[in-house]
């Protein structure tokens, strides 16, 4: 994950590039070292790079590593000759390299052709079966041909072997809650909860998908994952202290006319908590909009 | 004005709800994303919903409610002082050559209209905004959906339809220009905003 440090560095360098104060260098290292996703400034200034005989023999051996940087933006940008060059390029000097043979069938997918990119991912992970970018790949494909399910299906043969993988659970959770296959989902955060348990968003993502699926006990739990997410925040989650009034309001709803036990279920004195925490963030940072969360967090209570 | 004919409505959309919906779509090229059209049945003709104004949602995790519910609320609230309300929904897909209506979309604007019955929901158009750099697109480079009368949601118009009505015809230049100066990176939603309460969903410097 990327820190906010980095990431100033990193915005700080790209300005500089963009207005043409040098460091393309550094900024395209510092892209690859935090391996973000800036491909139309990549492609742009690493193509001038590439394109200067004088400035690409100065990096050395780096220029390989360059061909290979902007051939990756540039199939990402939709500039495939680019990228078929930068091939190229790399298959002269290491012919028989397999990181040249990953991205020429990176190509192939780039341009569409699912099946002969399906046949070059098949035939390099015949040759190293535990290639974890080639098994994304594989996800990646069925996603960009509308195939979820066969998606799922990838993510979870390759989860049964690289189950420490907290990317891949969530892009799972992902794509079970964007097929509204909600308990699914919550499996999945439920793993990366037991495995991660200090980070908040896990437990916020959680709490959100258990609502969703709704009902007393549900809401109930959402709750206290809401509460998870405040404590492990310092109460700086804006999501989860709507989270607690969304959920008490609905809590109160599914109890009324309830015995008095389940009625306590509500808790209201939890969800006047997080409304005065809210208001007071509001009134800090956002006073024009104080009114307007004022009257929302009335309205959920009103009809509790 | 029974359900059943909404396909006889026309929706009329001014030209800066359109533009802030397209340039939203366009700030989280690789994502789905959606927001909701505010507006009213227009006073003059009750045939005609104009939409006046739009405010983009999210650009991650569509189909969890508690980010969706509170939303409406605080986005109905708002606009209630001002006589409208919100009167249907925009949706993004996540890939360029998905031209379905998922499940969350429909199951968004069916919430919706349970509240405005006329509620349509407008899909963003990938082929059409693709082209409108090189042509002369004059028709809105979204998708009519309505309910029919068996409650399905369904397209209205082959070509977008000519009941989906841009209010300035100028709309579509405007936006080009917009695309070419990179104005979708100043869009803000409400995602930015439940992340950073400093960010406004309003977008109130956008047109500036």
């Amino acid at each position: 994950m990327v820190t906010k440090t980095e990431e100033t560095e990193l915005n700080q360098l790209e300005n500089q590039v963009e207005n043409g104060g040098g460091g393309v260098w550094e900024y395209l290292s510092l892209v690859r070292k935090l391996k973000v996703r800036r491909s139309e400034i990549v492609l742009k200034h690493g193509l001038s790079i590439l394109n200067d005989p004088g400035k690409r023999s100065a990096l050395g051996p780096d220029e390989w590593t360059l061909y290979e940087q902007v051939a990756i933006a540039a199939m990402d940008c939709q500039s495939l000759n680019v990228a078929q060059n930068c091939i190229k390029v790399l298959k002269k000097k290491f012919p028989e390299s397999k990181r040249v043979g990953k991205l020429e069938a990176l190509l192939l997918e780039a341009k569409g052709m699912w099946e002969e990119a399906e046949k070059a991912y098949t035939s390099l992970l015949e040759d190293n079966p535990l290639d974890q970018v080639i098994h994304k790949r594989k996800v990646a494909m069925a996603k960009a041909q509308g195939k979820p399910s066969l998606a799922i299906e990838h993510l979870n043969k390759y989860l049964e072997v690289f189950m420490a993988d907290h990317d891949a659970w969530r892009e799972l959770a992902e794509i079970y809650v964007s097929l509204q296959m909600y308990k699914q989902a919550a499996f999945c955060y439920e793993e990366l909860i037991l495995t991660q348990p200090t980070l908040p968003l896990y437990h916020l993502a959680y709490a959100d998908v258990l609502y969703t699926i709704g009902g007393l006990e549900n809401l109930i739990a959402a709750r206290k994952y809401y509460a998870a997410t405040i404590d492990l925040t310092g109460g700086k989650s804006t999501r989860a202290l709507l989270g607690i009034c969304l959920c008490g309001s609905a809590i109160a709803q599914l109890s009324k006319g309830r015995n008095k036990e389940d009625k306590d279920m509500a808790a209201p004195e939890l969800q006047s908590l997080a409304a005065t925490a809210l208001e007071r963030e509001y009134k800090q940072k956002a006073p024009a909009k104080l009114n307007l969360l004022s009257s929302a967090l009335r309205s959920l209570k009103i009809s509790s | 004005m029974g359900t059943g004919s909404n396909g006889e409505l026309k929706y009329e959309i001014s030209q800066n709800a359109y533009i802030k919906l397209v340039l939203h779509s366009l700030r989280h090229k690789t994502a789905a994303v959606n927001g909701v059209l505010i507006g009213r049945i227009s006073p003059k003709d009750d045939g005609v919903v104009e939409i006046s104004d739009s405010v983009p949602l999210f650009h991650s995790n569509l189909a969890l409610l508690p980010p969706l519910e509170i939303s409406l609320i605080m986005i109905e609230e708002h606009y209630v002082a001002q006589g409208l309300s919100i009167v249907g929904y925009f949706h993004a897909n996540e890939r360029f050559d998905d031209v379905e209506l998922c499940g969350v979309a429909k199951n968004i604007g069916d919430h919706i209209s349970r509240y405005f019955p006329q509620a349509p929901i407008l899909l963003l158009n990938n082929k059409k905004l693709e082209a409108l750099s090189k042509g002369k697109e004059r028709s809105p480079v979204m998708q009519l959906c309505v309910k029919d009368a068996s409650k399905n949601w369904r397209v209205v118009g082959a070509d977008g339809g000519s009941k989906l009505l841009l209010k300035e015809p100028s709309a579509n230049v405007v936006l080009s220009d917009y695309i070419t100066s990179e104005k979708w990176k100043d869009v803000t939603d409400v995602d930015d905003h439940l992340d950073d309460v400093t960010k406004d969903w309003l977008n109130p410097g956008l047109f500036n």
